[in-house]
């Protein structure tokens, strides 16, 4: 397969304010329904620069990012219909969809801005409606993305000249990953079953402790309602069915609404920019890779790349990451990158996982918002999402789900049902 | 030679009105794409030709249809299962496999990989390509 040797950047780039939304089903609830794009991008931005203590004037550039415009919002300009929203009218702005992984590169594009030199401050902001469409002709009235319509509409994401032809690309993305551990490491149908609900257990005790979640009744509670005295019976039980040969619904994304944004400035300016008030978190590097939905074993090939490019160019060792994320919304995905990554050991990584060692209060913390199984989904912002909840991991921020051990070292490893993968490493700047 | 501005993908679906399957060969490594395109993937060479492919072909993985990924339109092609398949020329692929069922799933997953071949079917407007176990499998 193709490789990238990366580049240092030019000059060194920071995290200094993120801002993000609750992430809902807005036309379920009274109080959020009508909520619109501009509310919540805006609200998102805002919230950024308050974090950063900055003001608009001081951001010379946008980008916006949002998985599915058109299907969404009607919107193929979608940047320019939040404009007005943030105090920054007049000033440039790009578009960039690139499906459940635009989040993260969202900030590989801000940084980039950044770092060439270009550009000294930089917002960078996701937002999706994954639960609803608009009504035609209304100005905010939107009305439920039914699952059903959800699917039909992904095929968008997968080549019609030869992936939709051969009518494999789309679905095997639920299992494959499952199966490659499975079959790699020798796990039995029941431990890698026992070894996906943990998963789902873990991320949603995580949830039940991140205000900003949209699931945040743990199975435990959901199992003795149901009757269960031992939460697996549970899981295992069609209380938690099966959607895919491996995967339940329990580790399946809940698609659903928000928006979050992040303010980057070139390092050397955080104390002008900031008056000395906020804890930098430097980007030290982000790698990629993209396999179109064709390709077998697609996620796992291009994790491998993009984390061996940012190892590479960060000379960061995989036992420096104090504090993992992955985008998980088939949940297999945070077990795979997290041992890709060097985070878990090979092929030992489910043990972790079955004994509870990643969730917040484990030694080896994952998705400490919740993941996309229980935190939410809603698509490019989910990333942005994460990158926010590793910032207030990193400045001891999260209260109660506040991860034992400060973390220094941060990786989040993106990837997208449209087939693009991130690897970032986030560092604790020392002033 | 420089790439050519070209119907590759017309020509793809022509081959299999024809019962031939193509791919694109490298000049310069030999490597094979397909479905064609037009550079190589592994050396980055423009410069290919059309090759017919075998048809012969490993599965390397099996995931059995369910709820989410079983389409009615597809029940005629049942008993299948979607698989990552190796073609002999190398290139490989995700695909349908039929002759796949739950009756015979674990034992062909302890076999991997396993031979299969391609067929090629009428989906619509088009013909496409699906895989299926050989027989003894």
């Amino acid at each position: 397969m193709n490789q990238t040797k990366l580049n240092k950047y030019s000059r060194s780039v920071s995290i200094i304010g993120v801002g993000c939304t609750p992430f809902m089903y807005t036309v379920d609830n009274e109080e959020t329904n009508g909520l619109t794009e501009g509310e919540l991008f805006g609200y998102a931005a805002l919230k950024a620069m308050e974090n950063a203590g900055i003001e608009p004037k001081d951001v010379d550039f946008y980008f916006h990012g949002e998985a599915s415009p058109l299907n969404s919002s009607n919107y193929i300009t979608p940047n320019m219909q939040v404009a007005n929203w943030f105090g920054m009218k007049g000033k440039g702005s790009i578009h960039h969809s690139e499906a459940c992984c635009t989040g993260y590169l969202a900030l590989e594009q801000a940084v980039n801005a950044v770092a060439s030199g270009k550009y000294n401050c930089m917002l960078s902001g996701c937002v999706e409606f994954g639960d609803s469409v608009c009504v035609e002709n209304h100005p905010y009235k939107r009305e439920k993305l039914e699952m059903g319509k959800f699917l039909e509409t992904t095929k968008w994401i997968y080549d019609r000249c030869y992936t939709r032809q051969f009518m494999t690309g789309s679905t095997i993305v639920f299992d494959d990953a499952a199966q490659a551990y499975a079959l790699k490491y020798h796990l039995t149908d029941q431990q890698i079953d026992d070894t996906l609900n943990h998963m789902s257990i873990n991320n949603r005790r995580n949830a039940a402790k991140a205000p900003l979640a949209l699931e945040r009744r743990e199975y435990a509670d959901l199992a003795k309602e149901a009757g269960f005295d031992d939460v697996m019976d549970y899981m295992r039980s069609p209380y938690n069915p099966k959607m895919g040969d491996y995967l339940r619904v329990g580790g399946m994304e809940l698609k659903c609404d928000g928006a979050a944004a992040v303010i980057v400035c070139a390092t050397d300016m955080v104390e002008e920019l900031t008056h000395g008030k906020v804890t930098p978190i430097e980007v030290l590097g982000i790698g990629s890779s993209a396999l179109e939905g064709n390709t077998p074993h697609l996620e796992i090939e291009g994790t491998k790349e993009a984390i061996r490019q940012v190892y590479e160019v960060t000379g960061v060792k995989p036992d420096e990451i104090d504090l993992f994320y992955a985008n998980d919304f088939i949940i297999t995905s945070h077990l795979i990158a997290a041992e890709i990554a060097g985070y878990l050991s090979e092929g030992e990584g489910w043990k972790y996982v079955c004994e509870g060692r990643t969730a917040y209060d484990g030694d080896k913390p994952i998705n400490t918002n919740g993941g996309r199984t229980s935190f939410g989904h809603a698509h490019a912002a989910s990333g942005l999402a994460d990158i926010y909840e590793a910032v207030m991991q990193m400045r001891n921020e999260c209260g109660e789900r506040q991860v034992k051990k400060l973390p220094k070292t941060t990786m989040l490893r993106g990837f997208g049902g449209g087939q693009n993968l991130a690897a970032i490493i986030l560092r604790t700047k020392e002033l | 030679m420089s790439v050519k501005l070209e119907k590759i993908v017309k020509t793809y679906y022509d081959g299999l009105e024809e019962g031939k399957l193509l791919g694109r060969k490298c000049k310069r490594c030999g490597a094979i794409e397909f479905p064609p395109v037009y550079a190589c993937n592994t050396c980055g060479c423009a410069d290919t030709e059309w090759v017919e492919i075998s048809g012969k072909a490993k599965m390397t993985s099996l995931i059995m249809p369910a709820v989410l990924s079983t389409r009615p339109e597809n029940n005629d092609l049942m008993p299948y299962c979607f698989a990552t398949v190796e073609i002999e020329e190398g290139a490989g692929v995700n695909a349908m496999v039929q002759g796949v069922s739950k009756k015979n799933r674990d034992e062909l997953m302890a076999k991997l990989p396993v031979d299969v071949h391609a067929k090629i079917i009428q989906r619509g407007e088009v013909k496409t390509v699906i895989f299926e176990l050989d027989e003894g499998e």
